[in-house]
């Protein structure tokens, strides 16, 4: 039966993975990825919990605000660089000069977003531009129009309707020049789109795709059920031996990723987190203690409780690459893919460290993650502090590691027991033969 | 020299198995290369490559990376899982050097 399923699951996960804009996303968040790590090592340092016991009012205040720059430049205007990114690899995935992609991508964007700002008391600055639709608040309209802008831009050079230099012209001009006329009818499509929204309808398209879009899908996203959900198809594709990650988050990532920024520009400028489920949710306290399926928590019952050589072997291999939460060793070696025996606590044990760690949060025993980019091989501890600013952050992943090893402890046990007689068998047979070979020599 | 390259989500978990297959290679004093890449990389790197094995977690990109590979007559196939979990370097090197002598 497994295997059926897996002949069902193996050409869409290969559908999903090999899906091109799903691949382009994947590649402009990544664009932000080193961006938003910089902004996030500055956060953290300017808010470190202590602090405030060794710095004075005034110089906390000064500290904040210098480094304050960093979190600005970067993830609160993370918008530019995914919209950027997605013109670029989009161009690029069909073999169009991929730079003028993204930089038209970028531009059409900005065609749509306000250069004015209202005051709360109706005043109407001009000439700015909102930060906060540069950001979070802007990441949907951003990936629209990125996507629709790539594909106008794209078609048209591809048509050849282009300026063509003669040869001998520098590549940089004539590039240029070839990109002059699919960048022009793409920027106007866009223009002319934005004039019938800001003129016929009084508003503009950031307000219009937020209420309509982003708001609905972000609220569901950040919700108990669709984590729940979520989490139950990465550990099921892992139980086949797939990817689950890779798969079911390009499909949550823009997500994900925009409640993480929305909590992180909260965070900094009044310190309130609105959203508890985000990125670092899934990766700190659902990989971050072991990989997929928190895994540390089996290698240690495995070292410490399990005596057969094929178990300990496992836990000798995986312990190492475990602490950085990579766990192939653990999913193919002891194995859980596909292994009948394993596949209620690999799902079972997940949901229910969701659902703990989301109350936990909730009720306020813990802060919830305050959107500061982690990568996933932060180990345990470091990754939970780093992720809430909390030394309850980390003692979360460690009631999290106790309730893994709890469930999976009476499963592991029963897997030991057979190995080990397996164990014994193969060497009563293999003594069998000894003792049998002299004889017949004789 | 027998070149092989492995694919898989991003590189980290399969370099692992990279060494354990360089340090078996060594022992029966074979002149092997052998590089772990993600995979959007393993399609520009296969060129250089006899054999490209792909990381069981990541079965599905068989087919992409297969006819990808048909151009430089090399041949693409899963590593066998337990070989992979338990870091068998001796069980995989052999399954590639099988591989690279079904296709010359």
């Amino acid at each position: 039966m497994f295997d059926k399923l897996s002949k069902f699951l193996i050409p869409i996960a290969g559908k999903l993975n090999n899906n091109r804009y799903l691949g382009v996303l994947r590649d402009a968040f990544m664009l932000a990825f080193p961006l938003t790590i910089f902004g996030s090592i500055m956060v953290v340092l300017a808010n470190l919990p202590f602090l405030d016991n060794v710095l004075s009012e005034t110089m906390l205040a000064g500290v904040q605000e210098s480094l304050g720059s960093a979190p600005n430049a970067t993830m609160n205007i993370a918008s530019v660089f995914v919209v950027f990114g997605i013109g670029y690899y989009l161009a690029k995935s069909y073999q169009v000069e991929a730079v003028f992609g993204g930089a038209v991508a970028l531009t059409a964007f900005l065609l749509l977003t306000p250069f004015f700002v209202s005051t709360e008391s109706g005043e109407v600055v001009s000439n700015v531009l909102a930060v906060d639709r540069l950001g979070a608040k802007g990441m949907f309209l951003g990936m629209i129009v990125a996507f629709l802008s790539g594909e106008i831009y794209r078609l048209i050079t591809q048509k050849k309707i282009v300026i063509n230099m003669p040869a001998g012209v520098p590549p940089a001009v004539s590039q240029s020049f070839a990109a002059l006329i699919p960048a022009v009818v793409t920027l106007s499509v866009f223009l002319i789109l934005n004039i019938i929204v800001t003129q016929g309808f009084h508003t503009n398209l950031h307000d219009v795709i937020f209420k309509t879009v982003q708001a609905p899908l972000v609220g569901l996203g950040g919700g108990l059920p669709a984590t729940l959900i979520a989490v139950f198809f990465i550990q099921i594709l892992w139980f086949f031996g797939l990817h689950g990650q890779i798969i079911i988050n390009s499909v949550m990532d823009p997500i994900w990723n925009t409640l993480s920024l929305e909590n992180l520009q909260a965070y900094t400028s009044n310190g309130e987190l609105p959203h508890i489920i985000n990125k670092q949710f899934i990766e700190v306290y659902l990989v971050g203690a072991g990989g997929t399926g928190m895994t540390l928590a089996v290698l240690v019952a495995i070292l410490l409780f399990m005596k057969s050589k094929q178990m300990k072997q496992v836990g000798k291999l995986g312990i190492g690459p475990g602490i950085f939460n990579v766990n192939e060793p653990v999913i193919f070696g002891l194995p859980i893919v596909m292994n009948p025996l394993i596949l209620l606590p690999w799902i079972i044990a997940p949901l229910i460290v969701t659902v703990v760690s989301y109350t936990a949060m909730a009720i306020g025993l813990v802060p919830p993650p305050t959107g500061v980019t982690i990568p996933w091989t932060v180990p345990i501890f470091i990754s939970g502090f780093l992720a809430t600013n909390s030394i309850a952050g980390s003692l979360l992943q460690l009631v999290n590691v106790l309730i893994v090893f709890a469930i999976w402890f009476p499963f592991l046990k029963f897997i030991d027991r057979m190995n080990m007689k397996q164990e014994r068998e193969a060497e009563q047979k293999n003594r069998a033969a000894d003792m049998q070979a002299p004889k017949e020599k004789i | 020299m027998n070149r092989i390259l492995l694919a898989c989500s991003s590189g980290m978990s399969t370099s692992l198995l990279v060494t354990k297959m360089q340090a078996f290679a060594k022992s029966i004093d074979e002149d092997a290369e052998i590089w772990a890449v993600g995979q959007e990389q393993a399609k520009k790197e296969m060129e250089n490559a006899d054999v490209v094995l792909i990381g069981p977690q990541m079965s599905f990109l068989k087919g992409e990376l297969a006819a990808e590979a048909q151009q430089y007559g090399i041949k693409v196939e899963v590593i066998d899982m337990m070989a992979y979990g338990m870091a068998d370097g001796e069980k995989a090197y052999k399954q590639a050097i099988s591989l690279i002598g079904a296709t010359s």
